[in-house]
């Protein structure tokens, strides 16, 4: 049975674009978007967007002077906060030198929209949408040889019932550049449409933590795209734990040598929630290395996917690539899918990737109880033992203990 | 009162009788030897006594300090003041040895209404009483039994006794795989926690060990009943004549 249109969400958008026309661009992108992906479409097979396709919705309207209450959650860092897609300079701190944040005018806007359209999000209903509804597009350029010690913690928050809304950020770093962030997708209403293009020049270094914790009627549909230059090094880790549906779809591209990228991501899922981890990694130069841990925990009917590529070019030799997902299953309703897919081209490789889903085990948890802690705890502290190799991997040892916090309000809600 | 009393435990695995009517009373100071062939109920028994999912009894009562175990789930046993040490300690990949006897230790201390130990006020005690087990600090670092060789698992099992202080622990074959040596630290580490408000029930195939823990009383158990009891000359006598003179004779 096909998928039916949501016919009145579209017109929604060209309404939407048509109140704003100086923006020529939106008109470009919203012609594109014609429908909702079908589950026809493998890529959209194990997570489908019936449900949200016959809600009626919108996009928001971003009010700027809208207050809202922005807490920081980490020590020391530069908070940057969007509230309903829109970038608010009023709540956020000033940035460092060597930092600048902008908002692209339209030629830059043009140039932002032909770099995304040659990325593979190009059909991406987060792409077309999102640029098309966006209040602004915001650059984040760190300066050549940029480095500190002080993280930024970005804040997504806002949202209403049959809105969606639409935060697009593009973060460049120039050559030799280091920079830290955690963002928290914090919304609450209808439906997220996050996108990202990240590029990481020669030398430059990006560590980023995501924390999805969306409201828990909220369907968030991210989309993120990375490039990596040559000798640059991507270290990623995504916390899957809010919302009905989060599906955090990343497209990563290896357009130099000796480039290095960790994707990795725990969900922990209960109730009806659906979390979907999707990447995609292009070896697309020699002597690159890839490595995707995922983690998953699921309870009560919940249902947790992870789709991952791995495509390595003919002339990507020497390329290095792994990839393993491991589930552990609370409950006998829950369901999990991993597709681990390996499209390899050149003969000088190593790639590998493994699934497993299994149980607790119950001698382990036997064990704990005869030691007088009761059945909760004892899943609570075997799930965080299974956590803990891709916390304390993927994590910077500063942040760990904010992991294992976030991870934990996650288990209690799955837990009880 | 006795501190444990079994009454007339029948229990059935997957269909076969196992335990066909076990009665034992174990007083406040006394040590109880358990011993059988292969195949006599006696790992049965301890999980039984434990509460392992599984092993709930068809029929029949356990009691601790008079009260009735069976509706009691494991771990509100194992609060109550019951304690198993397991015959094959379980790995715990990833879960720290002080972390884990921490939320133990806090979780029966909960149940006697006292005050939960906080992280330093922990350490210093475990690591005092560590000492004592000729458990190193560095295996309190690592993960529960992770890497542990066989004597270093039995002792850490020892550790977990003297932290909890139950009233009523039970042995399940602590000697097995155990060199003399070995032995001799680990039986050293049970008599040191004996006294007259608890009591032991040590489970084994071998005299040897019941040279170094002496029991007061020893029971023989074959084919889930127990068919003769005594003093630790009965022991003696199994070295001598083994198990199948005395079920010849019952």
């Amino acid at each position: 049975m096909l998928l039916k249109q949501n016919n009145e969400y579209i017109h929604s958008i060209q309404n939407y674009v048509q109140a704003f026309e100086k923006n020529s661009f939106r008109h470009i992108a919203s012609n594109d978007f014609s429908k909702w992906p079908s589950p026809l479409e493998e890529t959209w097979r194990l997570s489908r967007l019936g449900k949200l396709t016959r809600k009626k919705i919108e996009p928001i309207h971003s009010d700027f002077k809208k207050n809202i209450r922005i807490k920081a959650k980490i020590k020391n860092a530069i908070c940057l906060s969007f509230v309903d897609g829109a970038y608010r300079e009023d709540l956020s701190d000033e940035l460092p030198v060597g930092i600048t944040l902008h908002q692209l005018n339209e030629k830059e806007c043009l140039s932002f929209l032909s770099k995304i359209k040659k990325t593979n999000l190009a059909n991406h209903p987060s792409t077309n949408s999102s640029l098309s509804c966006t209040p602004s597009i915001i650059k984040i350029n760190v300066d050549a040889h940029f480095s500190s010690n002080r993280l930024i913690e970005i804040i997504y928050s806002g949202g209403m019932d049959n809105k969606s809304v639409h935060p697009v950020l593009y973060i460049e770093l120039k050559k030799s550049s280091n920079l830290s962030i955690v963002e928290r997708f914090n919304h609450s209403g209808t439906l997220i449409m996050p996108l990202q293009l990240i590029e990481i020049g020669e030398l430059a270094s990006l560590k980023s933590v995501k924390i999805f914790d969306d409201n828990k009627t909220t369907y968030n549909l991210s989309a993120h795209s990375v490039i990596l230059s040559d000798k640059s090094n991507y270290n990623s880790f995504s916390l899957i734990k809010g919302s009905e549906f989060t599906r955090s779809e990343t497209h990563a591209e290896f357009k130099g040598q000796h480039a290095t990228m960790n994707l990795n991501g725990v969900y922990i899922s209960g109730g009806d929630q659906h979390h979907d981890l999707t990447t995609a990694i292009y070896h697309n130069h020699p002597n690159c290395t890839s490595k995707q841990i995922v983690r998953g925990v699921l309870g009560g009917e919940s249902t947790g996917v992870f789709q991952g590529k791995v495509r390595v070019a003919p002339d990507a030799q020497k390329t290095d690539g792994q990839q393993m997902s491991k589930v552990i299953l609370v409950s006998d309703k829950a369901s999990a899918n991993a597709k681990p897919e390996l499209e390899i081209y050149a003969d000088d490789v190593v790639c590998a990737h493994g699934a497993t889903v299994g149980e607790l085990d119950d001698d382990e948890l036997f064990y704990l109880n005869s030691r007088g802690i009761p059945l909760d705890k004892a899943r609570e502290i075997l799930i965080i033992a299974f956590l803990e190799d891709i916390i304390t991997q993927s994590v910077d040892l500063s942040l760990q203990d904010f992991i294992y916090t976030e991870a934990k309000a996650g288990l209690l809600s799955i837990l009880k | 009162m006795s501190l444990l009393e079994i009454k007339k435990a029948y229990l059935k695995l997957d269909n076969k009788q196992i335990l066909k009517g076990i009665s034992l009373s174990v007083n406040a100071g006394e040590v109880h030897a358990i011993m059988g062939p292969n195949g006599s109920g006696k790992s049965t028994m301890s999980y039984m006594l434990a509460g392992r999912n599984g092993y709930e009894l068809e029929s029949g009562d356990i009691l601790l300090n008079g009260d009735s175990l069976i509706e009691m789930a494991a771990d509100e046993r194992a609060r109550s003041g019951l304690f198993l040490a397991f015959q094959y300690p379980v790995e715990l990949p990833g879960v720290g040895g002080i972390a884990f006897l921490r939320e133990a230790v806090n979780s029966r201390r909960k149940h006697l209404g006292k005050k939960e130990l906080d992280h330093l006020a922990f350490v210093k005690e475990v690591r005092k009483v560590a000492s004592e087990m000729f458990v190193k600090d560095e295996m309190l670092k690592r993960s529960v039994n992770v890497g542990f060789s066989g004597g270093e698992k039995k002792r850490f099992e020892i550790l977990q006794m003297a932290m909890l202080k139950p009233t009523v622990s039970i042995l399940d074959e602590t000697d097995s795989g155990l060199d003399v040596d070995a032995l001799k630290t680990v039986s050293d580490g049970v008599n040191s926690q004996r006294s007259d408000s608890n009591a032991i029930i040590v489970i084994t195939h071998y005299q040897r060990l019941l040279d170094y823990i002496v029991p007061d009383y020893v029971h023989i158990l074959s084919d889930g009943m127990i068919i003769k009891s005594g003093g630790p000359e009965l022991a003696r006598e199994v070295e001598k004549n083994g198990y199948a003179g005395i079920i010849n004779a019952s």
